[in-house]
């Protein structure tokens, strides 16, 4: 089953083009790892697929259906079909590590307690319910960066985009966090990995890998 | 929205010190607002209440000469000009009065019409004189048309009816003549030479300084006798139904008598012309001082977006719309202010309480004791409306800041 579909999608910043009529399909259950040089666009190509960044054409397509480029599909979609974990954790100082799981959750529509309910589950299966308290910077590099993923995995999205994840960690962590991204795989969760590492992206079933904003292997 | 609030609530909670300003800031404003309302309309209103009270709702009396149509010119050697005076033409009285007020009470928004003779005179009590304003009145007329015996301090206006040597005298002609109780006799003096032993019977005490401080009421036949001026009178007053509509019926009575017909709103203009330029001024203190705390939550929204610009990109990865970013700022300003204003209440009515039981003789424009408030909830909501309207504004466009931030420029900077 197709997950989700490109179909010749351009991106053009300023004079530059940075992704050249690009397609790719993705399909359910897939672990797909994107790799390449600096600049080759796979960032890029990650934030259309996770429709933050709007092509400058071509087609995107969830599950058969054309994407509407409309706020409210949009949102939805960011919201409950897709999680993000980036190189940078991202959380948010304000929320302590229970409160910026249950953030997405909110948005969702979901009661306090059920996100809270929710959040509990996530982090005690990332092994960080003994930290659910905590201030996020009363945790170490390695814990902020599961919390995001607990964050991602929140509204239980079906494709996990990760942009450089371990890009910040030491091996440990870097270890921990490869498994945690297999372990969801075969429970089922879809994920595209961009990554710098070739070792890492050798764990994934699927690699492609980008040069000057086109994809010149996919195996 | 229960993700908004979630969202704004954290961002306030972590940010105390700002917020506590900021808060404290609207508080201050809104506690002005009510206060300065409440002391500036209390006067206010007050004064105006107890000008309808004491005065005529409507007054007739004869037209004033205008100084101009008396002045005869002569032309000498070309060049000197000289304006002597002549006569008055007309005679200060009202021709046909009785008939006038019989017309007057038959109208339906009419509740009374008295007769009153106007003149100066001076009161002599020992070795003190004061000058005075002299009202003849016919004690039972004058009832039906002002409420001047809530006034007298011992409601004796019926003793000028009684006793046609009777005199009530201002609460502060009074005090000027060093009379403290009533029946002492003053010798008054009336412009025509004629004197005449008259007994205080009463005090009047309207709580106008120069109502108190000048005005003395006798019986109108008394005064006619005094004056050689046997059933004349110069001025009617006229109580009616809805005070607002005085210079509406004062316009339409214009139309249908010869004498000059002057409204309450009209004889007072100058008050009120006052009470306007002050209620701008209070009123432009008041929002500088809003305006000003505005300006601080302007300035720390503004400051949030700017350093919480990876957290809205991750919200907007995490499904947050455009809109929801503009309204976690907007809630952070409105919380503030809705903070602000319960707080800015609290301030005002420890204030006014304060106010309120003050024991202070203050002698102005009005004589009393303690500020004299207007305590009106109106105040206060329309403290809060403005204060929420102001951070509205001031939180605007900090928030359509946040809300246009492109999350992909964001995590490409970072």
């Amino acid at each position: 089953m197709v997950l989700l579909e490109l179909r010749d999608i351009t991106k053009r910043v300023g004079q530059e083009l940075i992704l050249k009529r690009v397609s790719l399909r993705v399909e359910t259950g897939e672990f797909i790892a994107i790799i390449g040089p600096s600049g080759s666009g796979k960032s890029s190509l990650l934030y259309i697929m996770g429709l933050l960044d709007r092509p400058t054409s071509g087609t995107i397509l969830y599950r058969n259906e054309i994407i509407e480029w409309k706020d409210a599909v949009i949102n939805r979609l960011r919201n409950q079909k897709l999680g993000f974990v980036f190189q940078f954790h991202y959380l948010i100082p304000e929320l302590n590590v229970l409160e910026n799981v249950m953030a997405p959750q909110l948005k969702a529509g979901r009661s306090y307690g059920e996100a809270k309910e929710r959040a509990l589950e996530l982090l005690t299966r990332l092994g960080l319910d003994a930290k659910s308290k905590r201030q996020v910077f009363e945790i170490s590099g390695g814990e902020m960066q599961r919390v995001a993923i607990a964050r991602a995995l929140a509204n239980n999205p079906e494709i996990l985009l990760c942009d450089e994840p371990t890009g910040n960690l030491d091996t440990k962590n870097t270890q921990r966090v490869m498994e945690i991204f297999e372990e969801l795989n075969q429970e089922g969760t879809t994920i595209v990995m961009v990554t710098h590492d070739m070792s890492l992206a050798e764990r994934a079933k699927r690699v492609i890998e980008m040069r000057d904003g086109e994809i010149v292997a996919d195996r | 929205m229960k993700a908004i609030l979630f969202l704004s609530l954290a961002f306030l909670k972590k940010r105390k010190r700002q917020t506590i300003v900021s808060t404290l800031g609207f508080a201050i404003s809104v506690t002005a607002f009510i206060v300065m309302s409440s002391i500036m309309f209390g006067f206010q209103k007050y004064f105006i209440q107890q000008v309808i009270d004491i005065e005529a709702h409507i007054s007739i009396k004869p037209k004033e000469e205008i100084a101009e149509d008396r002045l005869i010119r002569r032309v000498d050697n070309e060049s000197l000009i000289k304006a002597l005076g002549s006569r008055p033409k007309e005679k200060d009285k009202i021709l046909g009065w009785r008939d006038i007020m019989k017309r007057l009470e038959e109208h339906p928004e009419i509740l009374g019409v008295a007769p009153h003779l106007e003149s100066k005179g001076i009161l002599k009590y020992g070795a003190k004189e004061k000058p005075v304003s002299l009202i003849g009145i016919e004690p039972f007329l004058e009832a039906r048309t002002s409420v001047i015996e809530r006034f007298l301090e011992k409601k004796n206006l019926s003793s000028l009816e009684t006793h046609k040597d009777s005199i009530i005298i201002g609460k502060i002609v009074a005090r000027d003549l060093g009379i403290t109780e009533t029946g002492k006799r003053v010798v008054l003096t009336l412009p025509n030479g004629q004197t005449k032993i008259m007994k205080v019977v009463d005090f009047f005490n309207s709580g106008i300084t120069n109502i108190d401080a000048s005005r003395v009421y006798i019986p109108l036949k008394t005064l006619q006798a005094l004056l050689e001026r046997v059933d004349e009178v110069n001025v009617l007053i006229i109580r009616i139904r809805d005070v607002k509509r005085a210079e509406a019926l004062a316009r339409e009575l214009r139309a249908e008598i010869k004498y000059e017909v002057e409204s309450w709103q009209k004889a007072y203009l100058n008050f009120l012309k006052i009470f306007k330029i002050q209620n701008m001024i209070t009123y432009m203190i008041v929002f500088a001082i809003i305006t000003v705390s505005a300006f601080g939550i302007f300035n720390i929204i503004m400051m949030t977006v700017m350093e919480k610009r990876k957290e809205i990109a991750i919200l907007m990865a995490m499904g947050y719309s455009s809109k929801d970013i503009t309204l976690i700022f907007l809630c952070i300003g409105l919380i503030t202010s809705v903070l602000g204003g319960l707080l800015g209440f609290i301030f005002a009515y420890g204030i006014l309480e304060y106010l309120a039981n003050l024991d202070l003789e203050l002698e102005g424009l009005l004589k009393s004791k303690g500020f004299i408030l207007d305590r009106s909830p109106y105040y206060y909501l329309l403290g809060f409306v403005l204060s929420f309207l102001f951070s509205l504004i001031a939180s605007l466009y900090p928030a359509y800041r946040a809300s246009k931030l492109n999350p992909v420029e964001i995590f490409r900077s970072l």
